[in-house]
């Protein structure tokens, strides 16, 4: 009986390369995991157990539809949003273009405006009785349309695309275009024979968040009247039909994955080396006479993206505000919304932690698939967490189901990523020879972690913190389904409130939403 | 190994205790709380709930959501209710809940002021507002005599794409196809279904969104409740609206009528205060207010109907008794869903 017991003791210390963690932190760290699995779980659970009929009547003819719908608008919005995002990038990184440094920052701006205010903001600039109709005396282009959908989510993604590509670019060192300058090779060559190729693993990941956005993105497709999986699995749910939200959140995973492959078969496929020991900074190209047509691009674009959004926000809130939105009602609603978000973001930082210092201190299968499960939130939509939770809930724990407890928990395995992510950042440059230290002082592990680690990560946690409450308080779908009576939070009301044109009570909820967006990404900016 | 397993144990503890203030106390009952279930658009209820709330102290928790959503959810809770009154812009979807067993019966204060056919035989729910189903236009893009006649005209293409009608799930949607099934039978109403589904210009969330449409020219006309008309003309621009009271001629079918009203359910978490709110809107100031935020026409004759609201003698009604709605109300959502117009948005 010794044999099996010691050799499955040796096997646990072969697997954790005899560095096996303590019981608790596998514990902690493994509940975490099991706990975001839960939606995606119960959501394929319930969609097998749909019957073959039910899965039929919607393979026939919705999903093709939604398949259609989703597909093209994913695919156009990426295009563009790519082309855009590289083009801006360049310009600001490798030429002359005036102004470049404050545009590095102001081009990333419109991160802050969550698409479905800036679809609220272009329903009153375009929409059917919207501003360019009273200036121009007709329609000049309809927002209600496949177009119109494409054109709100390029301008308020085209940013990941700036950011991740502009970073890859600012790190390419100048002696690769210094030598393919001196082969003959004119600026349009360079950019396709060198810098292209160099930034395409950002792009690619940049492409990919973007797509991702417009699989999951509820607020914007649905206020601007489109289809995708997403509307379709909301108003499923809405309609209590919660099985076929089941199938349909199922092929819509299976799109995700699809796009996340393509993202993995990319990404080792080719590798690109930043050989010199000596890094030049990049020398800008000069514009000549496209400075101007430039300029003018780089300007429209923060004008569409940014200050025509802001300001109809700003014009309405201030006609609000003179009506008196900001009445009790209003300071209701943002309690309720920093309450929650507060709750998420707190519950995530806590959660992250056991989970990065498994992940770094005791390295293992085990601990890298408690980390990929405990991240997996970032790729579901949160019409599907939703659902995933209402079944859980309602079989496993009715009495919290009805409650606001589903609305932190909906947020945390969403948004637990970022938490883990900045977490680990900051715990990586912890050295372990410090938990070594510690420990040969004679210092427990829990000792280590509390006195040695948790203050030296804790301006990680606290910037993922940040950055769960911040895309707490302007999530919007899981909110809708699972808030209980009488529970609305901002965004709630901005959906609410647009839906029935009241802009002047929707504008002052999205413009703080706005405004407390803002500090967290200031901190992202830095950090390129 | 015991230090860590007290403050990982601690952590946990924590986290547990976060999530606790949701579901930790449970409100008490004496505190005097109500849980309302809306399917009538917020503007219109919220006011009239505030009011309860400020006279009588009692904390009103009110849930706005489509007539489907409200329904369902109701029967998804039906072991376990959350709600305590129901107020509904259908009262297909009422005597559906009551046949259903989800409604209570009881004898209201009050109650005598509703005619008998417009509440329920137990007074599980009535009736409180009238509204009739009608095509509202633009004067500017369309006049009045080439406006369609009857709702059978939708599904002609020679209108396709220049109206718009709520989608599908929608509870005055819901009634008004089970009254044209009544009148077509089922064949003709999926027909029917199917071709409106191919003409309309736009399906939308609801009529106020119809109504703003119409108003400012983006359709020509709408298929909406009447008192959304009412509601466009007195905006104070894009209301060069009319409306026709569809299917009048001798012959044809009439309009179709439908009330809101309010119902109490069954095993209520707060049963008196549900009986309290419901004897408190039978008075007739508040039975004026049910009306007057949406301008509707007062079930009860006693109650005088806004200025441009039609009296409902003035046109010729659909004979179909209100409380037959319920009966049908779900094959009605199964063949709307299978004729292919979205319950839920396109």
């Amino acid at each position: 009986m010794i044999r099996p017991v010691s050799s499955l003791k040796r096997g646990w210390a072969v697997l954790w390369r005899d560095n096996p963690p303590g019981a608790a932190l596998l514990f902690s760290a493994g509940l975490t995991a099991l706990a975001c699995a839960v939606p995606a779980f119960y959501v394929l659970e319930r969609s097998l157990s749909a019957g073959r009929g039910r899965w039929q009547g919607l393979l026939d003819t919705r999903i093709p539809q939604l398949l259609g719908n989703t597909l093209t608008l994913a695919a156009a919005v990426t295009l563009i949003a790519s082309v855009l995002g590289v083009g801006l990038a360049w310009l600001v990184r490798k030429s002359d273009l005036p102004g470049r440094r404050a545009w590095q920052w102001l081009l990333a701006l419109p991160l802050v405006i969550p698409p479905y205010v800036g679809a609220v903001a272009y329903i009153i600039i375009l929409g059917p009785r919207g501003w360019a109709r009273e200036i121009f005396g007709e329609r000049v282009f309809d927002i209600f349309s496949f177009w119109g959908v494409v054109f709100v989510l390029t301008m308020f993604t085209y940013p990941y695309v700036f950011l991740i590509c502009g970073a890859a670019l600012k790190s390419i060192n100048r002696n690769f275009e210094d030598v393919a300058r001196s082969q003959g090779l004119g600026t349009a060559e360079i950019f396709w024979k060198v810098n292209l190729p160099f930034m395409r693993p950002a792009l690619g990941a940049a492409a990919i968040l973007v797509s991702l956005y417009v699989l999951s993105d509820f607020g914007a497709v649905a206020m601007l009247r489109y289809s995708t999986f997403t509307t379709a699995i909301y108003y499923r749910i809405d309609g209590y039909d919660n099985v076929s939200a089941a199938i349909l959140s199922v092929a819509l995973l299976a799109l995700t994955l699809i796009v996340l492959g393509i993202e993995v078969r990319a990404r080792g496929r080719r590798r690109y080396h930043q050989t010199s020991e000596v890094f030049l900074p990049p020398r800008p190209v000069k514009l000549g006479r496209w400075k101007l047509p430039a300029l003018a691009l780089v300007l429209a674009v923060f004008a569409c993206s940014l200050l025509a959004p802001a300001g109809v926000l700003v014009y309405w809130a201030s006609l609000g505000i003179a009506r008196g939105a900001l009445a009790g009602e209003f300071w209701r609603f943002s309690a309720n919304s920093v309450g929650v978000a507060a709750l998420a973001a707190l519950a995530a930082m806590l959660l992250a932690l056991p989970v990065v210092y498994l992940r770094s201190r005791h390295p293992s299968v085990v601990s890298g698939l408690i980390e990929k499960l405990s991240v997996s939130g970032y790729a579901l939509p949160g019409v599907v967490i939703a659902l995933g939770l209402i079944f859980f809930f309602s079989r496993y724990l009715p009495m919290l189901y009805g409650t606001f407890a589903l609305l932190p928990a909906a947020y945390v395995v969403r948004f637990l990523p970022q938490a883990i992510q900045t977490g680990g950042a900051s715990l990586n440059l912890v050295s372990p020879r410090m938990d070594e230290v510690a420990k040969s002082l004679g210092c427990s592990p829990g000792k280590v972690m509390f006195k040695v680690i948790v203050p030296l990560v804790t301006p990680g946690l606290l910037t993922g913190g940040a950055l769960v409450f911040v895309s707490s308080l302007k999530e919007l779908p899981a909110t809708l389904l699972l808030r209980p009576p009488g529970f609305d939070t901002l965004s709630v009301r901005i959906w609410v409130e647009a839906g029935e044109a009241l802009y002047h009570l929707a504008a002052p909820a999205a413009l703080l939403i706005i405004v407390l967006s803002i500090p967290p990404l200031k901190w992202l900016l830095a950090r390129r | 190994m015991r230090i860590i397993d007290l403050t990982t144990a601690g952590l946990w503890v924590a986290v547990i205790g976060l999530f606790l203030p949701g579901c930790g106390p449970r409100p008490d009952p004496s505190a005097g709380e109500l849980v309302v279930y809306s399917t009538r658009g917020e503007r219109f209820v919220q006011p009239l709930l505030d009011k309860f709330e400020s006279e009588t102290g009692t904390r009103v928790r009110a849930l706005h959501a489509g007539g489907a959503t409200i329904v369902n959810r109701l029967k998804a809770e039906s072991r376990r209710p959350r709600a305590d009154v129901i107020i509904s812009n259908d009262v297909g979807a009422l005597e559906h809940l009551r046949l259903r067993g989800l409604l209570r019966g009881f004898e209201p204060e009050g109650i005598e002021s509703i005619e008998a056919r417009y509440r329920a035989l137990d007074n599980s729910w009535f009736a409180l507002s009238a509204r009739t189903r009608v095509l509202m236009f633009n004067r500017d893009l369309i006049g009045r005599e080439e406006m369609p006649r009857s709702v059978r005209e939708l599904a002609d293409p020679k209108w396709k794409g220049r109206f718009a009608i709520t989608r599908g799930g929608n509870s005055s949607m819901i009634a008004h196809v089970s009254a044209l099934r009544r009148e077509w039978g089922d064949e003709k109403t999926i027909d029917w279904l199917a071709a409106v589904n191919e003409n309309a210009g736009a399906i939308m969330r609801g009529h106020g969104e119809i109504r703003r449409a119409v108003g400012a020219g983006e359709f020509a006309f709408g298929l909406v409740n009447n008192y959304y008309f009412h509601q466009q003309l007195r905006e104070p621009r894009n209301n060069n609206v009319d409306a026709i009271y569809p299917d009048q001629e001798e012959g044809m079918m009439g309009a179709v009528v439908n009330a809101a009203g309010a119902g109490l359910i069954r095993g209520a978490p707060n049963e008196k205060d549900a009986e309290s709110f419901l004897e408190w809107i039978l008075l007739p100031e508040n039975q004026r207010e049910f009306s007057y935020a949406s301008l509707e026409v007062p079930v009860n004759p006693r109650i005088e109907a806004v200025g441009e609201a039609a009296h409902i003698s003035d046109y010729r009604v659909h004979d179909m008794p209100l409380s037959a709605l319920g009966g049908v109300w779900e094959d009605t959502r199964l063949l709307i869903e299978r004729s292919g117009l979205a319950l839920e948005l396109r």
